[in-house]
């Protein structure tokens, strides 16, 4: 009776055992199946951006400012496609603007050829594409030139880009070749003050040319701390038919064979150097803009252009130099987390145009990293020179009035 | 006295010049032989500060590397090792 007993406990015991094996071993299967759908999900979505807020001071003025909120949607689709859009929220001046920065769709065709369409920033450069977001700018404004309300460059336009990297022994070289709407020559009939210039809001072609561009980066060592790029671009911005058709003193007037060569050299060192304990990022762009001449109206005989009618040579630059440097490798956590930076820009607009100014700004800052992506920007700026609204105002361009005008900047900037 | 200045800061952009060159030449490997962790922190201070992976998902990283090597003209080498060294470290 007593074996009895005990066989039966003992065939309890096995089954028992047996059972919870068998339960783990599923619970082990199903773990796994849930794993593998997991890492095999073809699809994703991610809201990125950045924002940025904060005060400008200056002697007569201080403003609290919200220059930006700009929230980014990621979708990946596999491992080759990519769809990417940009919402511009900005609050300056006393408006509220709100825009698409950028939307379009990316398709990895092999390595080393990416093709992009849709609204896309313009690689024109580096500054624009990739610099300008307010927490990787290491200061709270663009360069002189280089933003988006008084540019001479295209930012973002609507096209078609081919780009990608490749290596080249231990060196690496970048390129970007697009074709976009491209821009639209201001004639003068809305605003007479602003004819000759090149407007990058042109969403909608005047013609049925296409403005097409290139950059190259090379990353000549193997490390790529250092990258030079070149960029080119090319556009005839003027509508086939004349603006002013319908007058009959100015018909012989238009901007059809008008053409536009930009060209731009960029400039960057990234490295961190153990005898100065941290690390050196020095940036810089030097920006040229050569417009055809062309004849324009002017709209006040009694200002500072005589003639009815008048030309200038359409050539515009922008320069900017960046250089910063952060302890990263002193042993203290609060140190380490500072940093020094210093930028030179400037800014010419065409002598002779109602738009002609003359500027540079000398703009220092001093930054505190809470992470990789958030960071206090305290700055100090003070810009010279004659902007345009200033020049225009005078009756001799060689007597130009000029002003100083110096800023005190406190923002916070996150990456989202 | 003029050209004297000059010559002197030339000099002295020279000399910076020769020895941030001569600081970027000390590691002469090709990316394949590189790591995940070597590329993620030469590629990603080019632009901003190098990110900490724990910040973020696989999937977001994975999204995110992608993002990235379209906008920095990364080669697919480079994106794979870099999403999977983020993926094993966050």
């Amino acid at each position: 009776m007593r074996q009895k007993i005990i066989l039966i406990l003992f065939f309890i015991g096995m089954s028992t055992a047996y059972a919870q094996n068998s339960i783990q071993e599923q619970l082990d299967s199903i773990k796994v199946e849930i794993s593998t759908l997991k890492k095999t999900e073809n699809s994703h979505f991610k809201l990125r951006g950045f924002a940025q807020f904060g005060l400008d001071a200056s002697s007569d003025n201080a403003s609290f400012n919200m220059t930006s909120f700009n929230p980014i949607l990621l979708w990946r689709l596999g491992n080759k496609f990519l769809f990417e859009s940009e919402i511009e929220m900005e609050y300056m001046d006393n408006q509220y603007n709100l825009s698409l920065g950028y939307a379009n769709a990316s398709y990895l065709v092999a390595n080393g050829i990416t093709i992009k369409v849709g609204k896309i920033l313009v690689p024109f450069g580096v500054f624009g594409e990739k610099l300008h977001p307010s927490w990787v700018n290491k200061l709270s404004d663009a360069p002189l030139g280089l933003g988006h309300d008084n540019g001479m460059l295209p930012m973002a336009d609507i096209g078609v880009e081919i780009r990608g990297g490749m290596q080249l022994g231990l060196s690496k070289l970048s390129y970007s070749v697009y074709a976009v709407n491209g821009p639209r020559i201001k004639d003068g009939t809305t605003s007479q003050t602003e004819a000759g210039m090149l407007s990058y809001e042109n969403f909608n072609d005047n013609n049925k040319n296409k403005a097409i561009g290139s950059r190259i980066g090379f990353l000549p060592f193997s490390n790529s701390c250092m990258e030079i790029g070149f960029s080119a671009y090319y556009a005839k911005p003027g509508a086939v038919n004349s603006p002013f058709a319908n007058d009959t003193l100015n018909m012989d007037m238009n901007y059809k064979d008008v053409k536009a060569i930009l060209s731009a050299i960029d400039f960057s060192f990234v490295k961190t150097i153990t005898p100065i304990s941290g690390l050196i990022d020095i940036k810089s762009q030097y920006n040229n803009s050569n417009v055809s001449d062309a004849t324009y109206l002017n709209p006040d005989t009694s200002g500072m252009i005589k003639a009815a009618r008048y030309t200038f040579k359409n050539n515009s630059n922008a320069f900017y130099l960046q250089v910063a440097y952060r302890p990263t490798l002193i042993n203290n956590n609060i140190l380490k987390n500072i940093e020094f930076v210093g930028r030179y820009s400037n800014y010419n607009t065409p002598l002779g145009s109602l738009w002609y100014s003359q500027q540079s700004q000398l703009s220092y800052g001093i930054n505190y990293w809470f992470s990789w992506r958030t960071v206090l920007k305290l700055g100090y700026q003070t810009t010279s020179g004659a902007p345009a609204s200033m020049s225009m105002n005078t009756t001799n361009n060689m007597n130009m009035a000029t002003s100083t005008i110096n800023m005190f900047q406190i923002y916070l900037a996150t990456g989202l | 006295m003029k050209n004297k200045k000059n010559r002197i800061e030339y000099t002295i952009i020279i000399i910076l010049f020769a020895y941030f060159l001569q600081n970027c030449t000390t590691a002469k490997v090709t990316i394949a032989k590189k790591t995940g962790t070597q590329l993620w922190s030469e590629n990603c201070i080019r632009c901003h500060n190098i990110p900490t992976p724990v910040d973020f998902s696989d999937h977001q990283w994975q999204t995110i590397v992608l993002h990235m090597q379209v906008r920095a003209n990364l080669t697919a080498i480079e994106a794979e090792k870099i999403v999977d060294f983020m993926k094993t470290s966050n």
